[in-house]
């Protein structure tokens, strides 16, 4: 806990200061008073300087939790083939169209998740996928994407 | 014909076996797009507005007015459920109604915020009846730098908001405030921190950073160490303990005064009203510590301000014929499509239209009340799923939410990366409730700070020469003060 | 030789079913839904009416046409994303004059396409701008304002609904017409948001749209000084216009149409067209957007283009002053 805070707040910083130096190149006072820059720059800078404040308060302490916020081998592919596969979806959406999409996204991740009966997975699938579509786009009129294949 | 008798005529009218009818699919129809993710009340209402064209005015303003309100319920449930806020007002909700639903209370979540809401609605409902117009009149005066004043007492809440310590807190709010100044900026239209990317003109999109933030985070925190023995726990009953009956009695008070304030001001939002009402009650605790772990408070509070704003924000749009926010401004689009304009002259003209819509409001609360808590055990219920289908239900949910916005995948993309940036916040303990809070009045505070220089022309003595103005800065000062001064509780927070 | 000829023939052969068939999805459109685009949020007045064109269209269309919202910044969102669609009519989107000319010719918004990126089909509404202020307002003529604003110059505060919108142009196009005049501008979003500051008397005049303010002119809640047409609008019959007070230079309005990305084939267009133009001129349609106080005004082809190149020029002469103004 204490190192991922650390590791944070390094990130923190390192987002303040790239908001900072490019909050200058938006002019910050102009003829009525706060330009676009001022707010973002006055930001990034107090951002930064509770940062450092909070870096320097878990460095020195030894009371914060020890145990480690890194994930099990195990826990960290689950968690990551999650990503994987929101991130997969995601691109795929447009390209191969919603039906298509969440079919092979919700089979496929039930499937990693442990999952085991395929009469269940594949009736969630379809009704995620065509069912969810069926109601969104023809009853509701909302719309979602259709892909090149016409799915 | 007085106050009362317009009453009685306008509950006629609306008790009527069709008004009713439509109040009915109204409290449905809104409840469901409160549900079902992105579909936000005000894009719900647009694209049902040509389902009321062969209705009659009173009817379809009667159907339009119970899906505006039935949505703040909607969004409730997936919040407690799942921790994805339906739509934006939810999000407070999240905090403790989740928490809640975690220890195996998820019914008793919602069946609190179901009543607290019905308080809510129909506390502001009376209190429409009786104070609408000189009270309207009132509102009026808050302009952009009574706006801007309240803007920064919000912020001071923040303080109030802080999870570990004050330090942390502050910096997420920072945060929040930053990523809220992605986009094109008020003071000259130009795009600010856009690295060009079209999508991002119009700013990050709060509906799919809080979804990743809370709803994405806690799916990926499970799938790493699946809690199955949640699941299994016995769902207690679905009404409060004598004891959280006591406790949630002051937060729905409290909460359907500051729901139906704020609901007086136009421009406030619905997000507002919770945070406050959520602090507030926190303030107010006798045991601060149990907020962001499953304080029934924390729910009843802002679901209850939740649903007074949402009926008090009827108020400017039917006197005066302001409306308060986007949804109520696509209602007011619907009483001009059927060839009324709201505001002091309707109230003088078609007074049986108006204390129909007025009673129709109250007969609405009653009716989502009768509507939700049946369904709140079952809703409950879907919880025990096998976690795997729950997990890609949420997901599925999620992704939809977030495309169906605008159609975009880049909304998808963001709720995606920001869900890891809140798995790893939740992962080291820092705050997500700042944050949110931050995002939320970033592009308020800016705007009203900016307008009320144009109005000025430059003149920085507007914000003490306006007295309101003057009154709520000096409010945020004794707020900060306050809580500098009373140390926060130095306890660890899980949700908020 | 004989294999040059045979490549030939094949070729010939190949190229005529390619027209042929492209002709024949041509003859079949639509085969599925259309998706109409709507560069602002759902609720808001432009979408209203595309819902209102749309229900009514699709029933002589014969497939759903399905209401897009793509808000934010002003519309660039929306049209960035629309120009990059296909042309084959299967997405369409409104286009809001002068709102589309102003986003293209903001330098600093830096937008990826320009007027050329469209194929107009045809106008839906033609709103006016107007000058208005509240009922027991001081200023009883436009007259009485201008002198004002000439007596004390940046003190008048004059509402807009956005920056370089419509109405941001027309003060500019006052001031120009009436010089010595200079005008406080407050940027505020949208018409609901002025008359909230009106009627708090936060603004002492607006610059907006007849369609926002018809209803109230009406109940008597506001008054409206000068419409800015050539012609008076038929739902403020009463108020004169900036041509007849002496300012002919002060026209402006907001329109709004339905265009393709470029390149749209012409018998698609011609199809489109004919289909929209029949819903909006159905009575339904001018009922409801009448009740809006909006005057459907429709343009189709060589008129419809031309008053885009118009706009345009225009736009961008008074898009130019507005950036170097020093109170924008």
């Amino acid at each position: 806990m204490r190192r991922g805070r650390l590791v944070a707040c390094v990130c923190l910083l390192g987002i303040f200061a790239a908001a900072l130096v490019t909050s200058l190149d938006y002019s910050l006072m102009d003829a009525l008073g706060p330009g676009p820059g001022f707010f973002p720059f006055w930001l990034s800078l107090l951002g930064a300087t509770l940062t450092v404040a909070i870096l320097v308060e878990t460095a020195r302490s030894h009371d914060i939790g020890t145990a480690s916020i890194l994930p099990s081998r195990q826990a960290a592919w689950q968690v990551g083939g999650v990503l994987i596969a929101l991130a997969a979806a995601a691109s795929l959406l447009e390209p191969l169209g919603f039906r298509l999409t969440m079919l092979l996204f919700i089979a496929g991740l039930l499937f990693a998740l442990g999952a085991r009966s395929p009469f269940a997975i594949l009736l969630t699938a379809l009704a995620g996928s065509f069912g969810v579509f069926h109601v969104f786009f023809y009853w509701l009129k909302v719309p979602l994407p259709i892909g090149a294949l016409g799915l | 014909m007085d106050t009362f008798q317009h009453l009685l005529a306008g509950l006629t009218a609306a008790t009527s076996l069709q008004n009713l009818g439509f109040a009915l699919i109204g409290c449905f129809l809104g409840t469901l797009i409160g549900v079902l993710p992105g579909l936000g009340p005000a894009a719900g209402t647009a694209i049902l507005i040509p389902l009321t064209f062969t209705l009659d005015p009173i009817g379809a303003l009667i159907m339009l007015s119970a899906i505006y309100y039935g949505a703040m319920y909607g969004g409730t449930i997936t919040s407690v459920l799942i921790n994805v806020p339906g739509e934006a007002a939810s999000v407070v909700t999240c905090f403790d109604g989740y928490q809640m639903a975690k220890q195996g209370r998820g019914g008793t979540a919602l069946g609190i915020a179901a009543i607290g809401s019905f308080v809510g609605g129909i506390a502001a409902t009376v209190a429409l009846i009786v104070v609408a117009p000189p009270l309207a009149r009132i509102a009026l005066s808050f302009g952009p730098p009574e706006f801007f004043a309240l803007m920064v007492v919000g912020l001071c809440l923040i303080t109030g908001l802080g999870g570990q310590s004050l330090l942390t807190g502050l910096v997420m709010a920072v945060v929040g405030l930053l990523i809220a100044m992605v986009g094109i900026d008020p003071v000259r239209g130009a795009p600010r921190f856009t690295f060009g990317i079209p999508s991002l003109y119009d700013g990050v999109g709060f509906i799919p950073v809080v979804m990743g933030l809370f709803g994405i985070a806690e799916i990926l925190l499970t799938v790493e160490a699946p809690y199955r023995e949640v699941i299994k726990t016995k769902l207690t009953s679905l009404l409060p303990s004598r004891e959280e009956w006591r406790r949630s009695f002051g937060a729905i008070a409290r909460g359907t005064g500051i729901g139906f304030f704020l609901g007086l001001i136009p421009g406030v939002g619905a997000i507002i009203p919770t945070f406050v009402a959520y602090v507030f009650e926190k303030r107010l605790s006798k045991t601060p510590e149990q907020f962001g772990r499953g304080a029934i408070e924390g729910v009843a509070a802002p679901e209850t301000a939740n649903n007074a704003y949402a009926n008090a924000a009827m108020i400017p749009l039917l006197t005066l014929g302001i409306p308060s926010s986007p949804t109520i401004a696509v209602l007011m689009g619907a009483f001009i499509i059927n060839g009324l304009t709201p505001g002091p002259f309707l109230f003088k003209e078609r007074p049986d239209l108006v204390w129909a819509v007025i009673a129709s409001f109250m007969v609405g609360n009653v009716i989502l009340l009768i509507l939700n808590l049946p369904f709140v055990g079952l809703w409950a219920r879907l919880l025990r799923l096998p976690y795997q289908y729950v997990c890609v239900g949420t997901l599925l949910f999620c992704v939809i939410g977030a495309y169906s916005l605008q159609q975009s995948v880049f909304d998808v993309g963001v709720m995606i990366v920001c869900g890891v940036i809140g798995y790893g916040l939740r992962k080291i303990d820092l705050p997500l409730a700042p944050l949110v809070l931050g995002l939320i009045l970033g592009p308020f505070i800016e705007k009203s700070l900016r307008t009320s220089l144009e109005m000025s022309g430059g003149d920085f003595s507007i914000f003490y020469t306006r007295p309101i103005c003057l009154g709520l800065l000096l409010a945020a000062v004794v707020v900060l003060l306050g809580s500098l001064l009373r140390p926060p509780p130095k306890v660890r927070e899980s949700n908020a | 030789m004989i294999s040059h000829i045979v490549t030939a023939t094949i070729g010939a052969a190949l190229a005529l079913a390619a027209t042929i068939g492209s002709a024949g999805a041509q003859q079949n459109f639509p085969t599925k839904p259309v998706q109409l685009m709507v560069a602002y949020p759902a609720g808001g007045s432009t979408d209203i009416g595309a819902r209102i064109v749309a229900a009514i269209a699709e029933k002589s269309l014969g497939q759903p046409i399905v209401v897009v919202n793509k808000g934010g910044a002003g519309g660039q969102v929306g049209w960035t994303e629309f120009v990059r669609q296909r042309p084959d009519g299967y997405y369409i989107g409104f286009i809001n004059l002068p709102a589309t000319n102003t986003v293209i010719l903001d330098p600093d918004r830096k937008a990826i396409f320009t007027e050329k990126d469209f194929t107009p089909i045809i106008n839906q509404v033609l709103d006016p701008g107007v000058i208005w202020v509240r009922a027991d307002s001081p200023y009883k003529t436009v007259h009485d304002l201008i002198d004002a604003a000439k007596k004390s110059p940046n003190t008048i505060r004059a509402a807009t609904t956005g920056i370089l919108s419509d109405d941001h142009l027309a003060i500019l196009m006052t001031e120009e017409a009436a010089p010595g005049a200079v005008f406080r501008l407050v940027h505020l979003e949208g018409g609901a948001a002025q008359f909230k500051e009106i009627m708090a008397g936060n603004i002492d005049v607006a610059f907006d749209n007849v369609g926002s303010i018809m209803t109230r002119v009406k109940s008597g809640e506001l008054r409206a000084l000068a419409v800015m047409d050539d012609v008076r609008s038929k739902f403020l019959p009463d108020v004169a216009t900036m041509k007849e007070l002496g300012y002919p230079t002060v026209m402006s309005n907001s329109t709004r149409g339905i265009a393709g990305p470029k390149g749209m084939p012409e018998p698609i267009v011609s199809k489109l067209r004919d289909v929209l133009k029949k819903a909006m001129e159905d009575p339904e349609h001018v009922s409801k957007l009448e009740n809006q106080g909006l005057a459907i005004k429709i343009m189709v082809g060589e008129e419809y283009a031309r008053y885009f190149a118009d706009t345009h020029a225009k736009a961008k002469k008074y898009t130019e002053w507005a950036k170097s103004r020093p109170q924008r």
